[in-house]
């Protein structure tokens, strides 16, 4: 059993407090229906929710910048952020984002932004029909790779910590640490069942494939994906949105020095894959829409040995052509072709 | 060569000469601020500040890297503005990338280049080091097509080339001047004159051309193993991070861009 322990709200606040003098609090903050990784104020710090679904934008936006000039060394202006409240689904999106981003060539912002970031997770209990985790192996909480992770219980939270840093964070903070009792954890599990199982009763109709990898092979060239992808105005929102999408381009942009920009691309865009000569091995909205699919559950698993789908439902949220990956996936495994 | 710190930073690099090559095409001598240790079949990512960055293979011999050669057809805005370029001005050059022929698989075998149209420079880096290391390969024979006599490059190179290997060039369509073959450079490839069990063949060239290359030497009965491809695709970083590239799940600029067919065989898009 991994080093845990029971916060009560009050000795939580003041360690939140104790934090912020060293760290950026970045968490989530409710904005309609919705909600936003935002950097928060020390005076609201009481207002900050746990458990609730994911944010809106995925947690890349912070550690891999829509538009970030990557030439340029790297300067810390800012206190390092604290990234609270990151669920499972962004969680494990980071694994093939350090996969890519710091192999051979380690990219140098990506790697101090990540290093520096401290993140604490945190359970989700408030799952939307858009959720899938559970259909891609993964849970609404998480197991591993956060410094610290939260589970909330009544008034308080349970603490687990998960990484050296995650304990450093606690030091000086004992007297706020409990032992945690048989009801807590007792709740703490339950809590997490119930919430397996509402994801998994909003997924119910959806028959996902083991791998996909042969079934890509055989349905190559099925009408299944002109038919999904008849509604879809190539926006791009749902890679942007996506956690684990970070294809990217980059564009020279002064004459005196090698300034180069890195900016988010797409796959659906048409020129994504354009050569010189005017050529792509994608010319039609189908293939380029297929392409996602591709990656996500074919070559990303081939790269990083890990799924490139962790089920957030951001690009179903995302879509103004309602296009839902799970229909498809189901629909590929089962064989329905018009 | 050391891993810069910076993977997007480029070597500043100084124009020294362009070559016309024919009428799209020229050839640019840059020298970089520090030598670019490189393998045949290795490219570079080529920044013209301010304009943009492309990949291209080196053309020049591997044993000099103080000064690169790049051949270079006009084919869209990045090389429009390259082919305006005069000696003496500031390029970037970052690289070397990809992996390279490996020279030591093909000791002790017949060496065959299926080269089409710009697929000349790569090979021609190709042919620099196939031809130093002469006595370790049974021959090298290199089938060149290119579209007319006046798209060839390298004319003032092929006589002394010519001494070390067997070059055959065919064009799609001859003129008035043309005494040689007509006809696309899938024709040269003859069954009696090419055994398919020691030969290791390279093809580069246009996607279609690699094509029906591949499926050419596949009817002469050659292994995919044995068939040797130098892949294309846009690209952006170079390092096997953007993705623009791929084929299937192998990233062109880092898994590639050689590959052997066998590699890619199972891919349904590899010829687009």
């Amino acid at each position: 059993m991994s080093e845990r322990y029971y916060i009560g709200k009050a000795h939580w606040l003041s360690i939140l407090h104790g934090w912020s003098d060293k760290y950026q609090i970045v968490a989530s903050q409710a904005f309609g229906k919705e909600f936003f990784f935002m950097p928060v104020d020390e005076s609201k710090f009481n207002t900050i929710i746990y458990d609730q679904i994911r944010t809106v934008q995925p947690l890349k936006s912070f550690l891999l910048p829509a538009l970030e000039e990557v030439t340029k060394d790297q300067i810390d202006e800012h206190k390092p952020n604290l990234f609270l409240g990151v669920k499972a689904c962004d969680l494990h999106s980071l694994s093939i984002i350090d996969k890519a981003f710091g192999g051979d060539f380690s990219d140098p912002g990506y790697k101090q932004r990540r290093n520096n970031s401290v993140i604490v997770s945190a359970d989700c209990s408030d799952p939307r029909p858009s959720c899938f985790c559970t259909q891609v192996d993964e849970k609404p909480y998480a197991m591993s790779g956060f410094d610290l992770n939260l589970s909330k219980i009544w008034d308080g939270l349970i603490v687990e910590v998960g990484s050296k840093r995650g304990k450093q964070l606690l030091e000086g903070h004992d007297k706020a640490l409990k032992e945690v009792v048989k009801e807590e954890a007792e709740t703490q599990a339950k809590i997490r069942h119930e919430t397996v199982r509402r994801v998994q009763a909003n997924n119910i109709k959806y028959k996902f494939a083991d791998q996909y990898q042969s079934l890509f092979k055989e349905y190559w060239d099925s009408s299944l994906w002109v038919k999904h992808s008849e509604t879809c105005v190539e926006c791009g929102a749902c890679n942007h949105a996506c956690p684990t999408c970070h294809c990217y381009f980059l564009d020279d942009v002064t004459r005196k020095v090698f300034t180069k920009l890195r900016g988010w691309d797409s796959c659906h865009y048409a020129g994504y894959a354009v050569t010189a000569g005017g050529g792509t091995p994608r010319p039609r909205l189908s293939e380029r829409f297929r392409n996602r699919y591709l990656c996500k559950f074919s070559y990303l698993p081939a790269n990083y040995s890990q799924l490139g789908c962790t089920g957030c439902g951001r690009c179903i949220d995302a879509c103004q052509g309602k296009i839902d990956m799970r229909v498809l996936l189901s629909e590929l495994n089962q064989g329905v072709e018009e | 060569m050391k891993t810069p710190a910076n993977p997007f930073r480029p070597i500043p690099a100084t124009l020294e000469a362009v070559i016309p090559e024919t009428d799209g095409i020229k050839s640019f001598i840059i020298r970089p601020e520090i030598p670019f240790d490189f393998i045949c079949g290795q490219f570079a990512e080529l920044t013209l500040p301010g304009v943009g960055e492309a990949p291209f293979a080196m053309a020049s011999p591997s044993t000099k890297p103080d000064t690169l050669k790049f051949t270079i057809q006009k084919a869209g805005y990045m090389t429009e503005k390259l082919h305006a370029l005069t000696p003496g001005e500031l390029l970037g050059v970052r690289g070397p990338y990809g992996n390279g022929f490996a020279i030591e698989n093909y000791f002790g075998k017949k060496l065959l280049l299926v080269i089409g149209g710009v697929g000349f420079p790569p090979a021609m880096a190709l042919l620099h080091t196939a031809i130093a290391n002469k006595d370790k390969l049974k021959s090298i024979h290199m089938c060149y097509g290119a579209r007319s006599p006046g798209d060839i490059v390298y004319k003032d190179a092929i006589a002394e080339l010519r001494e070390n290997i067997q070059l055959d060039i065919t064009v799609d369509n001859a003129d008035d001047t043309w005494e040689g073959p007509v006809g696309v450079v899938t024709t040269l490839l003859k069954k009696d004159e090419i055994d398919p069990h020691t030969t290791i063949a390279v093809v580069i060239g246009p996607p279609i051309m690699m094509k029906f290359a591949t499926l050419r030497l596949l009817e002469l009965d050659f292994k995919p193993k044995d068939i040797v491809l130098s892949m294309e695709r846009k690209m952006y970083c170079g390092i096997g991070q953007c993705r623009h590239c791929m084929i299937d799940h192998y990233f062109i600029c880092k898994d590639g861009p050689v590959f052997t067919y066998d590699q890619l065989q199972e891919s349904p898009d590899i010829w687009e």
